[in-house]
């Protein structure tokens, strides 16, 4: 699917549905500290420009700088993943679903294998947004979801890394697709699978009373939000 | 009465006695009586943003891990530290600076704690990076200290040091506990001279040999982008 996630995400927002939060039923009622996310607000199902994790995402895929240092590493990098950089902000919005597959370039696998070998070298440098870009670092998350041994090692030298140099929302995502192929629970909720009659589904998750913290502090749209976009049933 | 009771009786009340005597009481801090969006009255934050949160119908101590920046430490730290360390705030604040990676808050209730036994329940609510909860004690004027502390994304125990601004292994539990989050947890530790022993919800961790004897403040420990709940810190002071 050459459209990624981000497209589904658009197009699914403008119908400008309107959701409320199936989390509210679970508080206790007593009101979280007011610098939280009160996840029991009636949420659009639209993806604004103005809304706090499309303008964060957008600051952090600017690539006007182009202040990076591999740029050899980062055209290979696009062209494996299938990417033309810039890429337009939401980059991720958080959804992905089972059997939805990126369209990735004929040099993805040899890739795949360069970036293994790379984090099996102690010291290596990683290819963070300092070195190969924004762009550059989502080809790496998406190159990374693809592989169960490569996503491990990513998502161990992303975290590492840290938010100036890893993007926090594919950072978040890979965690969550991850998790879930260890037999844990996801964290955020933005692991989706489409069951047998069809119907987009939420996978296990844990702790879904406070998924609303986490997934703004990793620059994802609110958790209802992301359960509208990726077109789950009622 | 004494002779109607008998001696083994006898021996028995004044044992117990004797052991009321001198087990010494337990200190409990309650955030009950802070103010739910400001910082704790109770405690000193000096890395990190550290707020007193609602969660149910507790107030907690909140590490928010949201706003947490690189080297970053918490607002009014040259105040804290004159508080807690009078004319010798200095180093400590030049230390602290060092250890921005990691948020600390140090309870203000006690300088010099050596031996006994420390606890304090957390709840990890997320972080992207981390997802840590830990004990700080030997906290000293210079800024070094050590901590006993919970990893949510490693599943273990671990105890580090902190020396001028450099973080070092000391030792990790044996055990990994995957934990999930949004459920309450207990890790505590006991310090007797140079013997170090930590559990987490009552399971042992630790049995260990510190270098030397630990003096210093105590207080709560977390890193980077953590999110986490903490509420139920308690010690024992044992002479």
């Amino acid at each position: 699917m050459r459209a990624t996630s981000v497209h589904r995400a658009l197009a699914i927002g403008f119908l400008s549905c309107m959701v409320t939060s199936a989390a509210s039923a679970q508080r206790s009622g007593a009101s979280k500290s007011a610098t939280r996310p009160d996840s029991r607000r009636t949420v659009a199902c639209t993806v604004n420009s103005s809304d706090a994790w499309v303008k964060r995402q957008a600051v952090w895929f600017d690539e006007s700088k182009h202040d990076w240092s591999n740029d050899s590493l980062r055209t290979a990098l696009l062209a494996a993943a299938g990417l033309q950089a810039p890429l337009k902000a939401p980059v991720q919005n958080g959804v992905r679903v089972d059997g939805q597959a990126h369209t990735f370039g004929p040099t993805a696998d040899a890739l795949t294998q360069d970036l293994m070998k790379l984090a099996a070298t102690r010291g290596s440098t990683w290819p963070t947004r300092s070195v190969v870009g924004p762009t550059g670092t989502h080809a790496v998350y998406l190159l990374a979801s693809r592989d169960t041994a490569l996503g491990r090692a990513a998502l161990h030298r992303m975290m590492e890394a840290g938010p100036d140099e890893s993007p926090a929302a594919d950072v978040a995502t890979l965690e969550d697709q991850l998790r879930l192929g260890w037999g844990r629970k996801q964290l955020y909720g933005t692991q989706f699978e489409i069951d047998a009659s069809g119907k987009v589904r939420l996978k296990a998750m844990e702790d879904s009373s406070h998924a609303d913290l986490r997934r703004e502090g990793a620059g994802l749209p609110p958790f209802q939000l992301g359960i509208c976009l990726a077109g789950t049933s009622k | 009465m004494m002779q109607q009771l008998g001696p083994s009786v006898i021996a028995v009340f004044l044992a117990s006695f004797s052991l009321a005597a001198q087990t010494p009481a337990a200190k409990q801090i309650s955030f009950a009586a802070e103010i739910v969006g400001r910082e704790p009255k109770t405690f000193a934050p000096m890395v990190g943003s550290w707020v007193i949160s609602r969660e149910g119908n507790r107030n907690v101590l909140f590490i928010d891990g949201r706003v947490w920046k690189r080297g970053q430490p918490a607002g009014g730290l040259a105040d804290k530290a004159r508080e807690l360390y009078g004319a010798r705030n200095e180093e400590f604040i030049e230390s602290i600076k060092a250890f921005a990676y990691y948020p600390i808050a140090v309870y203000k209730g006690i300088d010099d704690f050596q031996n006994g036994e420390i606890s304090v329940r957390f709840q990890m609510l997320g972080g992207a990076l981390d997802r840590c909860a830990g004990i700080l004690f030997n906290l000293k004027p210079n800024g070094d200290y050590l901590t006993v502390r919970y990893n949510g994304t490693e599943d273990n125990v671990v105890l580090w040091t902190f020396n001028k601004g450099v973080r070092k292994f000391v030792n990790r539990a044996p055990t990994l506990v995957p934990l999930e989050l949004g459920t309450w947890h207990t890790l505590k530790i006991s310090i007797h001279g140079t013997s170090l022993k930590s559990w987490l919800d009552d399971k042992p961790m630790h049995d260990f040999t510190l270098s030397e004897p630990v003096s210093g403040k105590i207080g709560v420990w977390s890193k980077t982008d953590s999110m986490v709940e903490f509420d139920d810190f308690q010690f024992t002071v044992a002479k």
